[in-house]
């Protein structure tokens, strides 16, 4: 690899990305600061911010009430015996919290939680990345393989879960495609390994979401870059790295993010998968939280074990935010 | 659903608005539709919103059952009848949650009999009185084993039973009769030893799933309660006595000791065992139901396999030491009024219908669940169905604890978390021991918070 | 491929490269062919062997996926007739449609004009917004569930207004769940797109709405589309609340599915075939969507970029 074609690269991008408008101000963060250049007054004046009303209503009554909702109800003693007149159910303060975090699996729900879903995204992310640069070729047959690379996402989860729980059940078609090469993995759906099937499954389920992304964002790039840099006689490897993926940072920091909140929240591929009780090694946040509410009736004590969960992953989300600038800066991905 | 009537939306509107805020009133039967001279309820311009299980080896007969009764239901009291199914027992919790909650949803719910306590413990479900019971056809016109879940004792029961199902074993006549075995086991013991006879090669003596979402907590729960130990004492829950841990240690033993299940079946849920028996390749399939009948005789099976009763005799006892055999849980449908009901009249009049002896002897022909009705359970004739109906009698209903759910979820989970060394061949017994004493103390726990509540 | 490699090429670049000659294609090449090659083999692989079984097992018997079967014993085709009238499909269908398309159309719609003022206006309290648009993400449902059924029940009980068991309680619920993503994946994209034609249109007087309607739409198609995707699958595979909002009536395909799917309490064997049929007849409508749509998610940009 030469490093003098990947310099000239570099400077391709980097010309394409300074010629890109400055286009997001921080208004949050220096507010009234006005006589900024030309282009910030014209985003001052003059602003339709009506246009957040409808989007901005439905949130606060449709996530934000209930969300109240649901953190009021994590201070009442709320279980099957008084969830009729849950209004006048015995307040209990922090007693909820304290029990879930003192005596209740839900640290350890957290830890499952966060380390699955980080593992299916390291993985999932150079898949997804793989199959859209794969697509972004033109060839015969593309769009009938784009959309067979969307069938995973589209197949509803229970289906997802049911389907693999088939094949790798003992002495199912996963065993034996093994067996026949040597290899003998034990249970898939009981004890240990049950960590690492979620992982897998969640794998197989999740990378199209990254590919959609990752797709979407290609098309931002720019034709004149391909030009500069097929002109460079650029290896494929430093056009992707140096011209290409920087214009994937802003979609694929999105995609991290969301794919691993998606994760964490996901229900039903643990649930399907493996039954409740849940084997200890996959007793994720939902389906802790699921359990608690739906079979022991503590619905108090689960919507105190939700909200702390919450809580717990909303500390690195922001560090995240703030460590890719996903909410302030400009996405190198600027047009001209 | 759009509304039919501004009067149905009314009334959900106003039973929602006592429900939210807590001024339901506990009474029943006092409101609704109007009871004219005859004594016939007069529902007209009414509907009735039901939610019952899906019958999933009977779809089209279902949807058809439910128009022929709705048509019934509509020349006695001119009232319409909505069906609404739940696909599992989760599905079901979170309906009744949510309905419990805001107040609104189905008038009736058909319930699995194990959820009768919980649903009676959340007090959101009319207790019938006196004359409640006259309006659904008397106490008496049931089968009094089928009341044993009802409710927490004899003046108080919400569940009214509409059909049993109880749990029996299946056997393969060819396979019993090549190992020189007359009669099927009654007691554990004796199932083991029959069953070592019977495997050989890749045919085992018992099929069973041990990763089933319910069945591994029925086997142990009928072994202790066979060997005297009821596991719900009054406020005390008695997991940690020995007969529990023999019972576990006999379940286990199937696979670890006497080798005569298959191994893959750590893996399996029950329909997977029942796919080995309609093989061929099981002499006993455990903890089935007559529903198992239509896949059974459509299989290499059929007309060689026959029903009987569970083992009643605890694994190293020789007679029974329970008040009652117990060769099942008390199993099948009850069904249950909405407190927040505006109609609850025509409630009792749908219900009246449904287990009237010629609705349960229909019921039974087309989906096989023996009747409720104890003039229709009597006038039974067929054969087949005697060892069913024995099972019937023989069951013996699970503690009546809105607590019972956590116990069953207790239970389970010792197996859940002993499968892995299920699948190594061996159960360590000081991490067995670990995992009842768990399953102990939150179970303890959840009996404590039943007692105050 | 020609048409979209034309439509990409567009008047704005002024080259010789006629579309799908041989140099055009090298120009957008971004891998070498072998390792193309390896990638669309793996991935394809991937994907297609557990979806052949799931085609497999449509056409078993049910005691044959029981017992763990990849190549049938028997095949039949009669599971893609009966799923009409047992899973009752049709009807879930077309809720699912009817919901799922709304909520992306509404959503999609919504998001752009969100987006818009986020990315080019400047106010108090905008990063708060972009911000918090992610924390709702990450919500769990399963602590949504029983707030918004109570919610839902409220306004029946005072607004007199019936939302449970409706198609409308639905639309909204994944409507205001899509938001969130939906808005965001439309920041990320129009933060790309260039400013010069919106000043253009500014100075030759277009309003706020003329600038959004007539640059920024244009523009936008595949962002627009990407996040009507999001939008429409979330509404498409959602179980958790269909399974308590709806009735027979509003049923979704998924919900559909699933109580068919889930056996009964001692139940016997499933049925598998009936059930894998129904999957692929369900994920059968998105995958032509996508195949509709997807010639919008390439050359958005250079499509209208000099109109």
């Amino acid at each position: 690899m030469s490093t003098d074609a990947s310099h000239e690269v570099r400077l391709a991008a980097d010309t394409a990305a300074s010629r890109a408008p400055r286009n997001t101000d921080d208004a949050g963060q220096q507010p009234g600061h006005k006589g900024g250049p030309r282009r910030k007054g014209l985003s001052e004046r003059n602003r339709p911010l009506w246009m957040l009303i409808p989007g901005g209503a439905l949130m606060i009554i449709i996530i934000v009430v209930p969300l109240l909702l649901g953190i009021y109800m994590s201070v009442l003693n709320l279980d099957q015996y008084t969830l009729r007149k849950w209004i006048s159910a015995p307040l209990i303060g922090a007693e909820n919290f304290v029990e879930a975090v003192t005596d209740s699996p839900l640290l350890h729900a957290v830890w499952l939680s966060v380390s699955y879903s980080l593992l299916a995204m390291v993985v999932t992310l150079p898949l997804g990345v793989a199959a859209a640069v794969a697509t972004q070729n033109a060839f015969k047959g593309r769009a009938v393989i784009r959309s067979i690379f969307l069938i995973p996402y589209v197949l509803p989860s229970f289906v997802v879960a049911t389907v693999w729980r088939t094949m790798l059940q003992p002495g199912g078609i996963v065993d034996e495609a093994l067996a026949t090469v040597g290899i003998h993995v034990g249970l898939w759906l009981n004890g240990p390994q049950t960590f690492w099937t979620l992982v897998l499954v969640q794998i197989w389920a999740s990378w199209p979401f990254i590919y959609l992304l990752a797709l979407s964002g290609l098309q931002s790039v720019d034709h004149e870059v391909h030009e500069a840099s097929a002109l460079d006689g650029a290896l494929w490897w430093n056009k992707l790295r140096y011209v290409v993926f920087p214009y994937l940072k802003g979609p694929l920091s999105l995609a991290f993010l969301i794919g691993m909140l998606h994760h964490i929240n996901n229900f039903t591929l643990p649930f399907v998968l493996f039954g409740v009780p849940a084997p200890s090694d996959v007793e994720v946040l939902p389906i802790l939280t699921y359990v608690t509410s739906f079979q022991s009736f503590r619905f108090g004590l689960s919507a105190a074990m939700a909200f702390i969960s919450l809580v717990l992953i909303a500390i690195p989300l922001f560090v995240y935010l703030r460590a890719v600038k996903l909410d302030d800066a400009d996405t190198p991905g600027g047009k001209k | 659903m759009r509304f039919k009537s501004t009067t149905g939306l009314a009334a959900v509107v106003t039973a929602a608005a006592l429900a939210l805020t807590g001024c339901g009133s506990g009474g029943s039967g006092s409101s609704g539709g109007s009871t004219n001279a005859n004594g016939k309820v007069d529902g007209t311009g009414k509907t009735l919103n039901v939610l019952v299980g899906v019958q999933t080896q009977y779809p089209e007969q279902q949807k058809q059952w439910q128009s022929d009764i709705a048509a019934k239901f509509k020349a006695q009291t001119g009232a319409d009848v909505k069906f609404e199914t739940f696909a599992s027992a989760n599905d079901e919790l979170t309906r009744i949650q949510t309905s419990v909650v805001s107040g609104q949803g189905p008038d009736i719910y058909g319930l699995g009999t194990t959820f009768t306590p919980t649903a009676y413990a959340t007090k959101a479900f009319v207790t019938l009185s006196d004359d409640d019971w006259k309006a659904v056809g008397g106490k008496d016109r049931f089968n009094q084993a089928a009341l044993g879940i009802s409710g927490p004792d004899k003046d108080h029961m919400a569940g009214i039973p509409f059909v049993s199902r109880p749990f029996v074993m299946a056997y393969n006549k060819d396979l019993l009769a090549a190992a020189g075995i007359d009669k099927p086991a009654t007691s554990w013991d004796e199932l083991a030893a029959q069953a070592k006879k019977m495997t050989k090669g890749d045919t085992y003596g018992i099929a069973t799933g041990y990763k089933d979402n319910y069945d591994p907590w029925k086997f142990i729960w009928a072994m202790s309660v066979q060997a005297g130990n009821p596991l719900v004492d009054g406020n005390k829950l008695k997991m940690d006595d020995p007969t529990v841990k023999k019972a576990y240690e006999t379940y286990f033993g199937w696979l670890t000791n006497d080798k005569v299940v298959d191994p893959a079946s750590v893996g399996w849920s029950n329909s997977n065992a029942v796919a080995a028996f309609a093989s061929g390749k099981a002499g006993y399939l455990m903890m089935t139901t007559s529903s198992s009948i239509p896949t059974l005789d459509k299989s290499a099976v059929a007309g060689k396999y026959q029903y009987t009763v569970m083992p009643t005799i605890a694994p190293g006892e020789t007679q029974s030491k329970s008040d009652a055999p117990a060769a099942s849980i008390l199993s099948g449908d009850n069904l249950v009024v909405a407190d927040y009901s505006k109609q609850k009249d025509l409630a009792f009049a749908y219900i009246n219908l449904i287990t009237s002896k010629d609705e349960q002897l229909n019921y039974q022909k087309i989906f096989g669940d023996l009747p409720a009705n104890a003039e229709a359970l009597a006038s039974l004739t067929d054969p087949k169905l005697k060892p069913v109906a024995d099972a019937a009698a023989k069951s013996k209903a699970t503690p009546f604890t809105g607590a019972w759910g956590d116990i069953q979820l207790g239970l389970l989970n010792v197996t859940v978390q002993s499968i892995p060394d299920l699948a190594a061949g061996k159960v360590d017994e000081s991490a067995l021991d670990q995992r009842i004493k768990d399953a102990q103390n939150k179970g303890q726990a959840s009996l404590d918070r039943a007692s105050k509540g | 491929m020609s048409t979209t490699t034309a439509t990409r090429q567009g008047p704005a670049t002024v080259q010789v490269d006629r579309p799908g000659s041989h140099r055009q294609h090298e120009v957008l090449r971004l891998l070498p062919g072998p390792l193309l090659v390896i990638v669309l083999v793996f991935l394809g692989a991937l994907v297609l062997v557990p979806v052949l079984y799931i085609f497999l097992a449509s056409v078993n018997s049910d005691i044959g996926v029981a017992n763990g079967e990849f190549w049938p014993s028997t095949v039949t085709f009669e599971n893609y007739s009966k799923i009409w009238t047992s899973v009752g499909l049709a009807t879930g269908l077309t809720n699912s449609v009817l919901v799922a398309g709304a909520t992306a159309v509404v959503s999609a719609a919504l998001s752009v004009s969100t987006a818009f003022v986020l990315v080019r206006y400047t106010f108090r309290g905008r990063l708060s917004i972009l911000r918090g648009l992610l924390a709702l993400q990450s919500v769990p449902g399963t602590l949504m569930v029983l707030p918004v059924f109570v919610l839902f029940s409220s306004a029946a009980t005072y607004l007199g207004i019936q939302v449970i068991g409706t198609q409308w309680g639905l639309f909204v619920t994944y409507l205001t769940f899509a938001m969130p993503f939906s808005t965001w994946v439309m920041v990320t994209y129009l933060r790309g797109l260039p400013k010069e034609l919106e000043e253009a249109a500014r100075i030759d007087g277009a309003s706020n709405l003329g600038v959004l309607f007539r640059i920024i739409l244009p523009l936008s198609w595949p962002g627009i589309v990407v996040s009507g995707i999001f939008a429409f699958l979330l509404g498409w595979n959602d179980v958790l609340f269909a399974s308590v909002m709806t009735r027979p009536e509003s049923q979704t395909a998924a919900v559909a599915l699933q109580i068919f799917g889930a056996s009964q309490e001692g139940g016997a064997i499933p049925y598998y075939g009936q059930m894998m049929a129904a999957a692929l007849v369900c994920a059968a409508p998105v995958v032509i969507l996508y195949l509709i749509f997807q010639r919008y998610l390439v050359g958005g940009l250079t499509a209208g970029g000099v109109k």
